[in-house]
């Protein structure tokens, strides 16, 4: 794997984290909305959501490095008649617009309080089907490796998965000398999110197998894949399965569990950290394999 | 129907010579690595042990001279963001270089590994059917260098009159994938993409 690679690995994964967290924020603050009204929700939210565009941003410098020339990214768009991947830069595009006029506006407190909230569910559509079309970006006939439903599930639970552990992260780092209101709404918000990181990773290992199985019917590249997998790629994909599942199975379980006990707090922090880095670098490594895995049907 | 230019390789013919190859090469004044068409060599089979001897065991092997197969439908075309490669109304598939960004997503799709990045230019290049001398009443390069006349083009529809409809030759892709302009003259070994059971000697 290059250079040109590693930058569409960093791009895919942090665009990913980027629309999964803006999705996640929406969720989380819609409940406490609910629970305990627009103040408490505002104060619990608005600083994560500082994270949203910057890290988008970030995904699409490292994209630039795989253009040749940053400029080109202009000239990267004219056939959004055929071409998936001139989608995928007009849906980041907007997705970038929109989730930074969403911030600025609840930042600033800018117009009404059900504008704002209709602006941010619109941003994290948009967001959630920019990380599709990413998946429908390498689903082209030629690469039966890629060309499954197991790209744009495996992409969006990154993204939900990634990006609800982030949030996770940021609420809890934020948690310290704050009210028992706030408090509760970080607990209850967290144990959401342990619970979203279980499911998505229950459905990454039934994915897997799955995947394993349809691709052994595919024909003579799929089956170079396959065997790339279960070859020499069978080491990183054993470390990928078992880092996902300590950070987003184990370390979740324990998640919850801690959120319902007082006076853990100190342990609750280094868990939600431990349980996003082992995660983030299980879904690196998946995604490493994703791009060395692939074998084009021909020459 | 609209005109569509294509190539004929005889297989039965070829040598694996690769004189084509060079004259495209030369033609086209490529840089080291890109190579627009290219001389497979498939072959299979095994020797297996008999008593004191090897006996061979379904050896096979022949030639298939390859370059851009101008498909019908051209999946380079319809990934390119940039818009940057067209069909002419004759049929061959062009890139433009002043629109081409080098991202290089078409390598990614062509089945036959027909664009190919210019490290120099830092634009992706394919054969363009030697236009410039076609216009000028010319053939391509390539089928000129042939030394046994194994390579013809000209109209899709009159190569498979005259020839036959050939067109699904391991290691080649399945030709339903893209609808290449291709006719082929058997070889007495020929397999199918499907069929297979060789490997391709020379290229990796």
């Amino acid at each position: 794997m290059d250079i040109r690679e590693w930058a569409l690995l960093v791009f895919t994964i942090l665009g990913q984290i980027s629309t999964g967290s803006l999705f996640v924020l929406l969720v989380v603050r819609t409940y406490a909305v609910r629970k305990a009204g627009v103040d408490q929700a505002n104060r619990l939210t608005d600083v994560p959501l500082l994270f949203v565009v910057p890290i988008m941003l970030l995904a699409l410098m490292a994209s630039l490095l795989h253009l040749g020339s940053p400029l080109n990214i202009v000239r990267a768009v004219p056939n959004l008649g055929s071409s998936w991947l001139s989608r995928e830069i007009i849906l980041a595009v907007v997705y970038v617009i929109l989730a930074g006029a969403y911030t600025l506006m609840q930042w600033r407190k800018i117009s009404t309080e059900s504008i704002r909230t209709a602006l941010g569910w619109a941003a994290a559509l948009v967001g959630l089907f920019q990380t599709y079309a990413m998946a429908l970006v390498y689903m082209i006939r030629t690469q039966p490796a890629w060309n499954t439903m197991a790209t744009p599930i495996t992409f969006m639970t990154t993204s939900l998965l990634l990006g609800s552990m982030l949030i996770g992260v940021v609420l809890v780092t934020l948690s310290s000398g704050k009210d028992e209101e706030q408090v509760r709404l970080l607990s209850a918000s967290l144990r959401g999110i342990a619970v979203a990181a279980f499911v998505m990773v229950g459905v990454q290992f039934v994915t897997l197998p799955l995947y394993a199985m349809y691709l052994s019917t595919q024909g003579e590249a799929a089956l170079r894949s396959l065997s790339m997998m279960s070859g020499p790629l069978s080491g990183i994909l054993l470390l990928r399965l078992v880092f996902v599942f300590l950070g987003a199975g184990v370390l979740a379980v324990y998640m919850y569990q801690t959120t319902s006990t007082a006076g853990k707090e100190k342990v609750l922090v280094s868990v939600v950290y431990s349980a996003f880095i082992l995660a983030l670098a299980g879904e690196v490594l998946g995604r490493y394999i994703f791009y060395v895995s692939q074998v084009r049907i021909g020459l | 129907m609209a005109k569509q230019l294509g190539f004929y390789v005889n297989l039965a013919d070829c040598t694996g010579c690769k004189a084509c190859e060079i004259a495209c090469k030369d033609r086209k004044d490529l840089p080291t690595g890109v190579r627009w068409r290219r001389v497979y060599d498939y072959g299979g089979g095994e020797w297996i042990k008999d008593g004191d001897q090897f006996v061979p065991s379904g050896v096979f092997n022949y030639f298939v001279s390859t370059a851009c197969m101008h498909c019908e439908k051209p999946i380079c075309m319809e990934v390119c963001p940039a818009s940057a490669i067209s069909k002419r109304d004759d049929g061959i598939v062009v890139i433009n270089p002043e629109q081409c960004i080098g991202c290089r997503y078409c390598s990614w799709a062509c089945p036959y590994g027909a664009p190919q990045f210019n490290e120099v230019a830092q634009v992706m290049t394919k054969c363009d059917f030697c236009v410039e001398l076609q216009t000028v009443g010319q053939n391509p390069a390539c089928v000129d260098a042939c030394p046994y006349r194994a390579l013809e083009y000209g109209d899709i529809e009159e190569l498979k009159a005259k020839h036959g409809t050939l067109s699904d030759v391991a290691p080649m892709p399945d030709p339903a994938l893209t609808v290449p302009s291709i006719v082929y003259g058997p070889h007495k070994n020929t397999r199918t993409s499907k069929s297979g059971g060789g490997r391709v000697l020379n290229i990796d």
